[in-house]
This record gives structure tokens, sequence and C-alpha cells, in this order.
């Protein structure tokens, strides 16, 4: 086991690499000048070449990377961003907690409703209760969630005069206060997320269901109960991990629409405003944070592999 | 052409695949000599036989791509025609879906938004397709170091969250919609080359090709005349189940104001938050565009699903 762990971590690192370069190049290669935009902006400097100088965008593009990865290796220094100068780190730790919280509601309204729904469908397969699960199924994955957003936002204040007001509390000040926010776009977001669950947790449970092991314990003369929920579902989860650790990036791009809609002081709208400014040393490090979660999560995911199926390890 | 009818000629497991199970079916119900349609007739009646969800998907895409080639036929209005006195309409026999905030037709935006899904969503498909195959194939074929880093590259790439990525893309570039077909092309094609590149290895594997090395065919011949026909059906599958995620993403961006430019009307431009409170006057300008983009969503996916199911039965639940 022990290898194992330390062989999957020796290959995250190359990966990291790659994408520490990929983020860099594109920021740099690609057309737009930051500089012209804060000029225009603001008069942060006499000239462009002066403000250049003082932003360090007139030397050589590989000082330029060497230094921005030199920071964060050495020194966990992220850089501060151009245009308020703040250190990039502190401000994506202020704002972390939120985009965590969100994801972690819509993942759990996602997997409750996903895997509720799922193996109604599979113990119950085809009978009605089946089909609605199936059309459920079909109709979250249809509706794209900022469809769904923007009419959970605009209807009912037309029809209902419900119109929120929607200011973020922070989860320490208030929590109740902070959940009654988080709750509508977690649950739009996350039920429009829970359709694929709904279809894996279906056919792997119905997978499972059939196997000869289950035949075994019904003829122990077990509850039906009992073989669903002790005997197949632990081995029916193992595609549908796979696919909730699969989904948490289209969770972490998600949240940057989701925020934008319903004003959260997340992660996600640090990335967007920072976008709209062609704001570099943002967007690669905010690009960076995030690829290199997703890559340590994957690993995570792969370990637990290997915990819930020892096989894994010895290939 | 002449990889097609090759494909079906020689003993190939993949493209024989919805043929021999056509043939399976037909012996049970009549006993009859098996049948010599080709196989990508055969995926279409097989479609209509035991796939209804897959056909209602089927006719949600045709009357899309109708009104997308026909759009300057079918609709009375321009899709920038503006008119001050109607705006606001909620419905009426003039405008059956109502009007936007400058009078504009919105039955007619929606039609020319159909156009521009379709315009982005196959270009970037075709090119993804392209890319993804070139990728998948040589990087199958060519094992070693060569595959080694450029799947790390892969790797890579997708370790980023795909939105974040083709936005912090788009924002530089600019909205345009020649930069938007190009930039998810690419990542269409980046995302979907490992797909191609595991049937590719599988494909590699076969007799046929080492005999084919073995008569002394170049590299060429046999990436292009024996691998590529063998993995055109998974192509074809990557590709329709491709499509509607490729256009709920050119969506998003379109709504976040980074995707196809204002002039051109497009399903998530028109939902975007900048036409937010206009919403609140006139709910429809929220409700059509949702309703149209879910339609064309489900058509794809339920189109793909099918297909998939019908052509590479092994790439299910993916």
């Amino acid at each position: 086991m022990k290898r194992y762990v330390l062989r999957r971590v020796a290959l995250a690192i190359p990966t990291l690499f790659l994408v520490s370069v990929i983020v860099f190049a594109m920021m740099r290669l690609m057309p737009g000048d930051v500089a012209t935009r804060m000029v225009e902006g603001h008069a942060y400097a006499p000239t462009l070449a002066a403000l250049r100088k003082d932003l360090g965008l007139d030397r050589p593009v590989h000082v330029q990377y060497a230094e921005w990865i030199g920071g964060i290796v050495l020194r966990g220094d992220f850089g501060n961003s151009y245009w308020t100068r703040q250190p990039i780190l502190d401000e994506f730790v202020r704002r972390f907690p939120v985009t965590l919280e969100l994801a972690a509601l819509t993942i759990l309204v996602s997997v409750v409703i996903g895997i509720f729904v799922g193996i109604v469908s599979a113990v119950r397969q085809d009978t009605a209760s089946d089909y609605v699960g199936r059309i459920l199924a079909i109709l979250a994955l249809s509706v794209p969630y900022f469809g769904l957003a923007v009419l959970v936002v605009v209807l009912p204040s037309i029809y209902f005069k419900w119109t929120p007001v929607w200011t973020y509390v922070p989860l320490t000040r208030d929590p109740l206060e902070n959940l009654k926010i988080m709750t509508v776009p977690a649950l739009v977001f996350g039920v429009t997320r829970a359709g694929p669950i709904m279809r894996i947790m279906r056919s792997s449970l119905l997978d499972v269901l059939r196997q000869e092991y289950i035949r075994t314990a019904w003829s122990k003369g077990l509850s039906e109960r009992t073989i669903v929920l002790r005997h197949a579902l632990k081995n029916a989860m193992i595609p549908v991990v796979s696919l909730i650790g699969l989904q948490t990036p289209l969770y972490i791009g998600g949240s940057v629409i989701i925020e934008a809609i319903f004003r959260l002081p997340g992660v996600g709208l640090f990335f967007f405003e920072a976008l709209n400014k062609l704001d570099y040393p943002v967007v690669q490090s905010v690009n960076l944070i995030i690829a290199a979660m997703v890559v340590g999560l994957n690993l995570l995911i792969d370990l637990s592999y290997a915990f819930l199926d020892p096989r894994i390890r010895y290939r | 052409m002449r990889f097609w009818t090759r494909a079906s000629d020689i003993d190939s497991h993949r493209a024989a695949l919805p043929t021999s199970s056509v043939g399976a079916a037909v012996a049970v119900a009549v006993p009859r000599p098996p049948r010599t349609r080709p196989w990508y007739a055969d995926v279409w009646i097989q479609m209509l036989r035991r796939k209804p969800l897959g056909t209602i998907g089927g006719v949600i895409v045709v009357v899309m791509l109708g009104a997308a080639v026909l759009a300057d036929i079918i609709v009375p209005y321009g899709f920038a025609q503006t008119s001050l006195s109607e705006r606001f309409i909620a419905m009426n026999g003039a405008h059956w879906l109502g009007t936007d905030q400058l009078g504009r037709d919105l039955l007619t935006r929606l039609v020319y938004g159909a156009r521009i899904s379709l315009y982005v969503g196959f270009g970037a498909v075709l090119l993804g397709c392209v890319l993804a195959t070139a990728i998948g194939v040589l990087s199958a074929y060519f094992s070693g170091p060569f595959d080694l880093w450029l799947q790390r590259g892969v790797d890579a790439w997708m370790a980023f969250p795909p939105l974040l990525l083709l936005m912090s893309i788009m924002s530089l570039l600019g909205p345009s919609v020649w930069n938007i077909t190009t930039v998810l092309g690419v990542a269409f094609g980046i995302q979907n080359s490992r797909i191609i590149r595991g049937v590719a290895l599988s494909i590699k594997e076969y007799t046929y090709v080492e005999g084919a090395r073995a008569l002394g065919s170049g590299h060429l011949r046999i990436t292009v005349g024996h691998i590529l026909p063998n993995v055109l059906p998974t192509i074809i599958v990557v590709a329709t189940t491709g499509l509607s995620t490729v256009i709920l993403t050119e969506a998003s961006l379109s709504f976040l104001g980074l995707g196809v430019p204002p002039p051109y009307p497009t399903w998530g431009g028109m939902l975007s938050l900048a036409g937010l409170d206009h919403m609140y006057q006139a709910p429809w300008l929220a409700i059509w565009p949702a309703v149209a983009l879910s339609m064309a969503v489900f058509g794809f996916n339920m189109l793909g699903d099918a297909l998939r199911d019908l052509l590479d039965p092994r790439l299910k639940g993916g």
C-alpha cells in the first residue's frame, strides 16, 4: 500500500509542472495587454513603458515564469494582483470558504437526490417509479443550471412577489442567515448535477444486483433492505464515487456562474472579476491552485479505490 | 468512401457490430439470410425500432437543423430588427413569443440562435474530432516516450476545470464566433483524444495490422488505411454525445459575455445577466431561451446516447 501511494504521488508532480507551464504560456502568448487596459482605466504610471517596467512585464518570459513558480515553491507566495497590489493568496483564502460551502452543499444535494432516486429506480426496475426516476434524470441532464438559476431569480419575484436580497453573510457570523442564502444556489446547482449520478447509480446497482453473491444473500433469506443497503450498495458505489470525483472540476467551473448570478463573494467571482480586468497574476494563480486541488483530489480518489478494492494495489 | 466499404468488408469486429446484432435479431424473428444493408443505414433503422427516446431526440435535432438552415425563409423579421413602438409585447399574432426591450421579435432571435448554436457546435465538434483522432491514433501508434509525454500534457490539460480554462482563453482572445469555435474545438479534441487512443490501442493489436506491417505497409498506410476506418464508429459516438456538451458550454460562455458577441442572438447571451433587469418586466425573455436550450441539449443527449448504444456499447455509462 505504501509503495502504491508513493508511486501515485510521484506521478502527480510532472502533471502539476505541465499545468503551471500551460497556465503561464496561455497568459503570456495570447493577445490582450493588461498594461494598456490599466493605463486606459487609471493613470497608474506616466507611460506604458514605465508601467510595464513596474509590473515586471519588460523582462524575458522565462525569467517571469521562474520568478512566479519560484515564489510559489520556495516562499508560498502566489504574487500580487496588478490592480489592487494585494497578495493573491490572502484574497483566495478569504474567499475560499464561500466556494467550498457552495460546492459541499451542491454535492450534498446532488448526491442525496441522485443516490436515492438511483436506488429506487434500480430496485423497482421497469415499474412506474423507475420511469419517473429516469425521466427526472433526463430532465436534470437537459436543463442548463444557469438557465434554471435565472428563472429561479426572476420568476418568483414576478409571480409571488418574493424578492430576497442576495447579500452574503459569513457562516461564522450568522449560520442560519448564511444557510438561507446558500440554500437556493446549492439547490439549483445540485438538482441539475444530480442527473448523471442518478443514471450511474441505477446502472451500477443493477449490475451488482445480478451477481452471484446477491443471489446467495437472497437464498439465505435476508430482507431486501439488508441486501440492497448492506450487500449491494458498497460495491455499486465505486463508479458513483469516481463520477463525483470526475465532476468536481465541473462544480468549480460552474460555481463561477452561480456565484455571479447570486452575488456570492467566492473564489469564482474573484476569478471572474480578475478576468474582466486581465489581471494575469490572479488568473494564473487561481487557475493553478484549483488545478492542483483537482489533481490532489483525483489522487485521493485513486487511493480510496485502492482502499475499497485491494486488487488495485497490486497492479 | 473507400475506407467505409473496406471497414465492412474485412472481418472487423467493431464496424460489423451493429450489422451482426441486427442479423441475430432478424434471424430469431424470421428465418431469412443475413442482411447485406450497410451498417450506417442499419443504425437508423435500429434506432426507430428500439430507441424511442433516441428517435424523439433525432426529431428535435432535425427540427433545429431545419430552423437553422431555413431561418431566413421561415421568420418574417431580422434578428437585429428593432421596433421601439413594440417593446415588451407578451404574445400576439405578429410576435408569437413576444418581443424584448428593443422590440426585437423573440421567436426570430431564437431561430437565429439555433443557427449560431449549431454553427459553433458542429464547427467545434468537427475540429475537435479531427484533433482527437490525430492525437489519439498517433499517440497509440507511436507508443513509447512520444505517447508518454503527449499523455502527460493531456493529463495536465484535463486537470483544469474546463469552464475556467475556456473562460481564461476567451477573455484573452476576445469574444467572436470564430474564436469560440476554435477554442471549443481544441478543448473538445484534447479531452476526447483519450477515448480514441484507447480504441486505437486495442485495434493496433489485431493480427490484420500485424499482417499489413508484415506486407511492408508504411506508417501512413497502416494508420490511415487500417486503424482509422475501425476507429470511425467511436469517432461518431464521441461527436454525437459531445455535441450537447459543446452547445451547453458555448451557451455558458455567451451567458458570461465571453462567447458570441452581441448583435448575433445566442441562447446563452439572451439569458445573460446583462438582460436581467428586463426579465423582471418580461419573464418570457428568460423562459423561452432556457426552454430552447434545454430542448436542444435534450435532443442531442438522447440521440447521442442511442447512437452510442447502437454503435459502441462498450462506451456505455461514461
